[in-house]
């Protein structure tokens, strides 16, 4: 009888997934099985690779990616040893410092690149490295960080005392204890890069184009869809089988560790050295942005700004910012409003109490195994024809900036869920509280920060999206990205200082929020 | 291979945890230091260790000032209280780990190896996850991977804190045994008399903060 009534419990916290499931389906699995069967000619699918702008396209992309990952790692792994084992003085803010740029709007850091940068520069793989390497630091941070935090200080001392010098010990005890999550930090760091397209569109230029400019330039300025749609899916297989060797490589996670706090030991002068050149690398792009902003060939003015801020007309300017800025904001809320409570029941129906992380997996994590172009350019095809000429609807855009934070919620949920106690929920039910009110009173209160927390994600990846947003925006319902990156396709002083004024708006604001919400939750 | 320590202090900020200790380890013999906790027995293998550095005094091991030699050369092994067995190792690459570091010869290693899970009783648990062993299991593993690399000094810290009364009493004489069978100058830090009166050929007690008073040889 207990047993049954545990089933139906179950059974009922399933239900939760279904709207993440609906959403998943309706944004990402739909539109790629029509894109997949409906407009390719067969043709295309071995001719497409001889033409060489999609020969050097995938060779770009493969080689930036691995230069960018390598160094991303490397840079990385440094910074992550000492912040999970050292305490010094501005930890606290240096994590932020180096965690928060990943939701950062990814043409907002190209423009702060191209500000930072000397004008020979601007266009090169220079900068799209350094791009890279400033975005996805985070990611190594926040999946070794914590598994590096767990090694007792006990074990690397064993290791000492057995002979090993402090680099056999690197080699040998705190590397393949980090195996995994490095593993897991390399393949998504080089998925990030692959798949590269706000930071290209801004830094990249003739013969630096990824295959995913490749697959806009086929879809929207060739109108060659079945030659796009090839490449696509090519670029969703290769990503698949990566993300399949990751996620394996996650699941078999076997050791478990107690978190440590980490010791007092003091930092020497070299990793002194190596995190001012890092909070400087960190910061000086964003203060560029300023003084960019402000400045013309030669002289200073607040033209940008006046531009940026509707004060001044500009002739050729066909977009109103304020329209902008409220469409962003718009589309922000409601694709948060989307993506937190569908992301949260769903983490809820899924968590380790029930049912295996691997479903998890396979479901919400698919947008993050496919390129934003490539779920741009299939809704696009999709939802452009009866019967579901969705195309014309505004909500299309925020739908599909919730399905693309969904799994990023859902990560970062993931955990909080997992952690909460089922003692804590008998205790309740014993003190005589029913299902709603147990979830209302103990639950809820307890979700809090996992709320925050996938507030913070959806709100920054919304306002920061590109790539889908690239291909499905309209005229009347430009976002300010998308508004950033036809600034800097003009030529002239007035669109580069305009477009570096957005860009600053946008980072702070994005910046600002992630730091607020993410902090308020965690205190 | 004698350890002699000569005047040791060690202090934390205002903190004096060690205050001025002398201690000699006859070659091949097993030494206790018996004290309560927070008496800093932990902190004086850590010193000796070279995991700490001492306010002053100074650490001779076979006639040879340690002081300035690092960790890894200095050629001793340690048993920790918690084992600190490498969770990514099983049974028999956690005891190969130190011959692997001073690249001693495979075969060698290997037969090093073999006979050292032989002499703590695990020869058939080599090929295991450190994981799915017992506290016995892994405290035997660990005393295993400690003597592999042959150290000129072993150091015990409480290593039989935690385990039941009666696995502590066979582990302890199991220890003696082993420690007797290879020679090895140990020195031991417990709190218990009665383990310290199995395993060790002669005990001191160290008093929180002041020098060590000799309670006589054992018998």
């Amino acid at each position: 009888m207990v047993g049954h009534c545990f089933e139906m419990k179950i059974r009922n916290l399933r239900v939760f997934a279904v709207p993440a499931a609906i959403l998943v389906f309706v944004t990402a699995v739909i539109p790629l099985i029509i894109l997949a069967t409906s407009v390719i000619d067969k043709a295309d699918i071995f001719s497409i690779w001889t033409k060489s702008p999609v020969r050097r396209a995938l060779f770009f992309s493969l080689w930036q990616a691995l230069l960018s990952t390598a160094f991303t790692i490397f840079l990385g792994l440094i910074a992550t040893w000492y912040l999970s084992r050292y305490q010094f003085f501005g930890r606290r803010t240096f994590f932020a410092l180096v965690t928060v740029p990943f939701v950062l709007p990814t043409v907002a850091v190209g423009a702060a690149f191209i500000a930072v940068l000397p004008r020979a520069l601007h266009h090169s793989t220079f900068a799209i490295v350094l791009a890279h390497i400033f975005f996805n630091i985070s990611i190594v941070v926040r999946t070794v960080g914590p598994r590096w935090n767990s090694v007792d200080d006990q074990l690397i001392d064993s290791a000492r005392m057995l002979g090993a010098t402090p680099f056999q010990t690197w080699r040998y005890v705190i590397m393949p204890l980090g195996k995994n999550a490095i593993f897991s930090a390399t393949a998504l760091t080089f998925f990030m890069c692959f798949t590269s397209y706000g930071i290209i569109t801004i830094l990249g230029g003739p013969g630096l184009a990824t295959l995913d400019i490749e697959i806009y330039r086929r879809a929207v300025q060739l109108g060659d869809l079945s030659g796009a749609t090839v490449l696509a899916i090519a670029q969703m297989l290769l990503i698949a089988i990566a993300f399949l060797l990751w996620s394996r490589s996650r699941s078999t996670e076997l050791i478990s560790f107690r978190a440590q706090a980490v010791s007092h030991r003091r930092l020497s002068l070299a990793p002194k050295c190596f995190f001012l050149t890092l909070t400087a690398f960190f910061t000086v792009p964003v203060l560029a942005l300023v003084a960019a902003s402000l400045r013309t060939r030669d002289s200073w003015s607040l033209t940008g700004w006046r531009v940026f801020l509707g004060i001044q007309n500009q002739r050729g300017f066909d977009f109103n910012f304020w329209q902008a800025i409220q469409t962003s904001g718009k589309y922000a809320l409601i694709a948060s409003c989307i993506a937190v409570p569908t992301g949260i029941a769903a983490t809820y129906a899924l968590s380790n109490r029930i049912s295996s992380h691997s479903r998890l997996s396979a479901f919400a994590i698919l947008p993050l195994a496919i390129s934003p172009v490539v779920i741009g350019l299939a809704i696009l095809i999709t939802y452009d024809v009866q019967p579901f000429d969705f195309r014309s609807s505004w909500l299309l855009i925020p739908v599909v900036h919730a399905a693309i934070a969904l799994p990023f919620v859902m990560r970062s949920a993931l955990p909080i869920v997992d952690g909460i106690p089922n003692d804590l929920r008998s205790v309740a039910s014993t003190l005589g509280a029913g299902p709603w009110r147990r979830f209302l009173t103990v639950e809820l209160p307890l979700l809090k920060p996992a709320i925050s927390t996938g507030l913070a994600f959806s709100l920054a990846m919304s306002l920061g999206e590109f790539g889908a947003t690239s291909f499905l925006t309209r005229r009347e319902s430009r976002t300010i990205p998308i508004i950033i990156a036809s600034l800097f396709g003009k030529a002239g002083d007035i669109p580069r200082t305009t477009g570096m004024a957005a860009s600053l708006v946008l980072i702070v604001t994005t910046a600002m929020i992630v730091i607020t919400i993410d902090r308020k939750s965690h205190t | 291979m004698s350890l002699i320590i000569d005047n040791i202090s060690f202090s934390y900020g205002e903190r004096t945890i060690l205050g001025e200790l002398s201690l000699e380890v006859p070659t091949g013999t097993t030494t206790a230091v018996v004290a309560p906790s927070g008496s800093g027995k932990s902190t004086l293998l850590r010193i000796i260790a070279g995991l700490l550095t001492p306010s002053s005094g100074s650490i001779i091991l076979d006639g040879k000032n340690l002081s300035l030699v690092p960790t890894h050369l200095r050629s001793i092994g340690m048993v920790f209280q918690d084992n600190q067995l490498f969770p990514h190792l099983n049974v028999y690459d956690n005891v190969m780990f130190g011959l692997r570091m001073a690249k001693t010869e495979k075969t060698i290693a290997a037969n090093r190896c073999r006979d050292l899970l032989d002499l703590v009783g695990l020869s058939q648990a080599a090929k295991q996850s450190v994981a799915t062993l017992s506290g016995g299991e892994s405290k035997r593993v660990a005393l295993a991977r400690a003597l592999a690399p042959s150290p000129k000094l072993l150091l015990l810290d409480e290593p039989l804190t935690g385990l039941d009364s009666e696995l502590h009493d066979r582990l302890a004489h199991d220890l003696q045994r082993i420690l007797h069978a290879t020679s090895t100058t140990a020195l031991l830090v417990t709190h218990s008399i009665p383990e310290a009166e199995i395993i060790s050929d002669s005990i001191h007690r160290l008093q929180i903060t002041i020098d060590i008073v000799p309670d006589g040889e054992k018998k």
